[in-house]
């Protein structure tokens, strides 16, 4: 009896442990797409923050964007811990100078788009921030599942009677 | 062993050989094809070390029901089922990377288990028939399967991203990108040995396994396992719940292929949803053939030796064909025929000696009551 | 040492043991019925899956007119549907009868009619004679490759099932390389560009397409009838039956189901196994070429594999298990599963606009099989 008792509670202990970490990756790894915009705010409460002449924007030691006036880069980060690095260059040869920026990514928003100019001037959040809705794409027409594989013997296909319907 | 010594090397060599006859007929065959397929050896190298890393987890998985004396588990295919829902699921709540992978893998016990546990269930209700059980049992579980993907997810489970949606609003895309996912086991530790790229940490996990079977192989449940594989009736007079413990081997081995087949969609970076499990089976099982298993024998060595060899010929088969045919075509249905061929050889060899070992039992049977009337 | 021949003997817990006497499967007898009820004894008797099927159709039957389905155009199709594929159905009548089991090899008797169909185009032959020497080709084939493929199933026995799908596949995806390779040369059958290898589709007009349902086609307002394919299908299966009720088709019986007996009672079981095969793959054979003169098309390649499951789980709809079949078995199968396969797409798609078809032909046909291989009563093999 007590054997057992004991194998219930190591498999219950078990199940706990890879909910825990289940939840756990659910945190760490869930995964942006993070946007930066090099653009003018234009009229933000009476007004204008201008775009920078560059940004190159750094995230985890990799050179993801090289930003002229009007770009868009982008970059993929897991969690919500958002780091990077800016090296700005205001005006027209002028000096670079370097930024490093944390920020905390909502866990709920797939894209992210960040305007530059607005983040850099320490604006409010709503000023710099918004989310990235995907175009609508053309979708070729409906897909069907389920044709050609790597053996040309799909389980599909395995019960091939479609051929004769349209026939009869 | 040592009676080994005293029979003389011409014969020896000769049982080796009957032994061994589908590794040596396929290296034979790799011999031959590559030259003719002319690919450069870091190419085959590269590939055969992707492969490896790809399906060694999911052909080790094989070997569970194996001991159990249950044959080839051709619903294994059940396990990557289970995976499949389960990356589907990942891949839509955005969790990416390694966190993504481990996700899915937990995430897929579940699936898996309860598809192992249903499978080993009708296992035991059709004794004797497993493998053609299992072989059913994969097709109307994938029907199942369909079923939920294509209707329900969606519908019923939210579904947030339209990237992985039919356009009609429900059921899943034919393809689901898993980009963010993609070789993130593979890329993590890898080595570049002269231009081979070797995925050491999914070596690793392959190893893990290797090691837990060794170690699965001494506990009491592996020995109740193999117990039960080399006779029903004698594991069940020495106490042996015989049906659980069959019911434990599917259940372990479905969830082993569910996390085999995350390891090999992370390398494949993409889940080609309705054909992505159709032909896994029978590809792991192929290989682990190749390897020189048979169906009531195999180890690790087996899953190694076969996976190298089976996917050295489907990689040089087609452009072996093009060079003797000038057909490319006519090689990969070579190679097809070559998957299934040696299955159906092992099979039948299989079949052969079970009922050879039976007409055996009973004349010595025979032979023993004619003695006892002697007496 | 000794304990361990014991072992080996006592424990033929090989479970598939020929040599095991069968608990005859059988229907409840009157008493029992009665102590059921009648309706419980339906349900023993029918088989639940093939209520809860028969059921469906039924549903389907009665829907057909709310969604604004065209009720003669279905029934017509099945119809069709069941001249096509009722020989092949009633291929797996013999194998099952001598204890075969299901014919999962059924893709190398296609292979032996598309042989025999290929064949006789190449050799020139056009209308209803291309058919009648489709026939007389394949009939050779069918009884090499059965042959050796019933020699094959004699050393195997009791793992019949598991090995014939894979001869199956093997003879399969080798034909794959022959379709390509052998020295074929009819215009209307070689890809077009490189003139050799066969299409994976081959069009059959001018040669045999409805050359047997056209014979005393009958149109009754919007049903029409093949009468021709129709009464070929009642021939072969008379023949069929009426061998069943001679000498060899009793011992046939015998054998499968107990194959003890069998051999006491001085019947030659490997040889009548072979028989069995050989009829198996002759009719899978004569049933091919039916469903390609019904369909109109030649379809070669991995296409002989699409039959197979169908094939198997129509007959078991019909009441089949894996060591008792018979002709009713053939027909009331074919007409369940074709009367789905047929209603299931135009009724639910009218109905709900979801055609779940596909995924509801997959799991019916899968379960029906997997239903038959694992009721313990029925059958060792």
């Amino acid at each position: 009896m007590k054997v057992k008792t004991r194998r219930v509670l190591f498999a219950f202990l078990l199940v706990l442990v890879l909910v825990a970490v289940a939840a756990a990756m659910m945190v760490i790894g869930r995964g942006h797409t993070v946007y930066f915009d090099n653009k003018t705010l234009e009229d933000y409460q009476g007004q204008t923050y201008k775009a920078f002449e560059k940004v190159v924007v750094t995230v985890k030691d990799e050179q993801v964007a090289k930003l002229a006036k009007r770009d868009r880069g982008m970059s993929i980060w897991i969690g919500q811990n958002f780091k990077m690095i800016l090296e700005v260059t205001r005006e027209k040869g002028g000096e670079a100078e370097i930024h490093e920026i944390d920020l905390k990514l909502p866990y709920s928003v797939d894209g992210i788009v960040i305007n530059l100019p607005a983040l850099l001037e320490e604006l409010p959040e709503e000023a710099w921030f918004s989310e990235f809705v995907p175009a609508v794409t053309e979708e070729p027409a409906e897909e069907v599942p389920g044709e050609g594989d790597d053996f040309g013997l799909g389980l599909e296909g395995e019960l091939g009677l479609e051929d004769g319907l349209g026939d009869v | 062993m040592n009676g080994k010594k005293n029979i003389p090397a011409g014969k020896r060599l000769l049982e080796l050989v009957r032994n061994n006859a589908v590794p040596i007929m396929f290296i034979i065959i790799c011999a031959i094809f590559i030259p003719m397929a002319g690919f450069s050896p870091s190419y085959l190298l590269n590939e055969i070390v992707t492969r490896m890393g790809r399906n060694l987890f999911l052909v080790l998985c094989l070997l569970f029901p194996i001991m159990a004396g249950m044959g080839l588990n051709f619903a294994m295919t059940l396990g990557a089922m289970g995976a499949e829902i389960a990356v589907i699921l990942v891949a839509d709540w955005q969790i990416w990377g390694i966190p993504g992978v481990v996700l899915a893998m937990i995430l897929s016990i579940p699936f898996s288990a309860l598809l192992g546990f249903i499978c080993g269930t009708l296992q035991n209700m059709a004794k004797g028939r497993e493998m053609i059980t299992s072989y059913i049992i994969n097709f109307f579980i994938n029907g199942w399967y369909q079923l939920i993907v294509l209707y329900v997810m969606g519908a019923v489970i939210p579904i947030i991203h339209a990237s992985i949606m039919l356009p009609r609003g429900y059921g899943i895309r034919n393809t689901v990108s898993l980009l963010n996912m993609r070789q993130c086991l593979d890329d993590l530790l890898a080595i570049r040995v002269a231009g081979v790229k070797i995925p050491v940490f999914t070596f690793l996990l392959v190893g893990l396994l290797c090691l837990f079977i060794v170690w699965f192989r001494r506990t009491k449940l592996g020995q109740d396992m193999r117990a039960v594989g080399q006779d029903m009736e004698v594991a069940k007079a020495a106490g042996i719940n015989v049906d659980r413990t069959r019911i434990i081997s599917v259940v372990m081995s479905t969830v082993c292929a569910g996390f085999g087949m995350v390891i090999y969609l992370q390398n494949i970076g993409n889940l080609p949803t309705y054909t992505g499990h159709a032909q896994i089976g029978m590809f792991c099982i192929a290989a682990l053939l190749v390897g020189g298993a048979s169906v009531e024998k195999a180890g690790i060595g087996n899953a190694f030796l076969g996976v190298i060899l089976f996917h050295m010929m489907f990689i040089v088969a087609p452009g072996a064909g093009a060079f003797i045919t000038g057909d490319s075509m006519v090689g990969e249905y070579f190679r097809v025929f070559l998957s299934y061929g040696v299955i159906t050889l092992a099979l039948i060899m299989y079949e052969a000696k079970k009922r050879m070992a039976k007409s055996k039992a009973g004349q010595e049977l025979a032979a023993a009551q004619v003695k006892k009337e002697d007496a | 040492m000794s304990e361990k021949k014991d072992y080996n003997y006592n424990s033929p817990s090989k479970f598939n043991d020929e040599m095991k006497t069968i608990p005859p499967a059988r229907w409840p007898t009157d008493l029992e019925k009665a102590q059921m009820g009648t309706m419980t004894a339906m349900v023993s008797s029918f088989g639940l899956p093939r209520i809860i099927i028969s059921g469906f159709l039924l549903v389907l039957f009665i829907l057909t007119p709310f969604v604004g389905v065209d009720l003669p155009t279905q029934i017509t199709n099945i119809i069709n549907r069941f001249s096509w594929n009722a020989v092949l159905v009633l291929a797996m009548v013999p194998m099952i009868h001598a204890g075969c089991g299901l014919n999962f090899g059924l893709p190398l008797a296609i292979i032996c009619g598309l042989l025999g169909g290929t064949l006789s185009i190449q050799l020139g032959f056009t209308g209803p004679m291309s058919f009648l020497m489709a026939v007389l080709i394949a009939t050779p084939f069918a009884v090499i490759l059965g042959g050796g493929y019933g020699l094959l199933l004699n050393r195997i026995k009791g793992g019949e099932m598991m090995i014939a799908t894979y001869v199956g596949f093997s003879v399969m995806s080798f034909f794959c390389m022959m379709w390509l390779l052998l020295p074929y040369s009819s215009p209307t059958m070689v890809y077009g560009l490189s003139g050799n290898g066969l299409r994976p589709t081959i069009s059959l007009d001018g040669f045999y397409n409805q050359v047997l349902a056209k014979i005393l086609h009958i149109k009754i307002g919007n049903i029409e009838i093949p009468t021709g394919s129709l009464l070929v299908f009642a021939l072969l299966a008379f023949l069929m039956w009426a061998f069943l009720h001679t000498k060899t088709g009793t011992a046939m019986t015998a054998v499968g189901s107990n194959p003890a007996f069998a051999r006491a009672a001085g019947i030659n079981v490997d040889r009548t196994r072979m028989l069995s095969v050989i009829m198996s793959t002759w009719l899978g054979a004569m049933g091919i070429l039916m469903y390609q003169q019904g369909f109109g098309f030649i379809q070669l390649y991995n296409a002989p594999n699409n039959l197979t499951m169908p094939t198997v789980a129509a007959i078991l709809i019909g009441g089949a298990s894996v060591n008792k079949a018979s002709i009713p078995n053939v027909i009331i199968g074919t007409i369940l599963f074709q009367g789905i396969v047929t209603m299931t797409p135009t009724v639910m798609n009218s109905a709900i606009h979801m055609d779940m078809s596909e995924v509801i032909r997959i799991i019916v046909s899968q379960g029906m099989i997997l239903y038959a291989l694992t009721r313990k009563t029925e059958g060792v093999k």
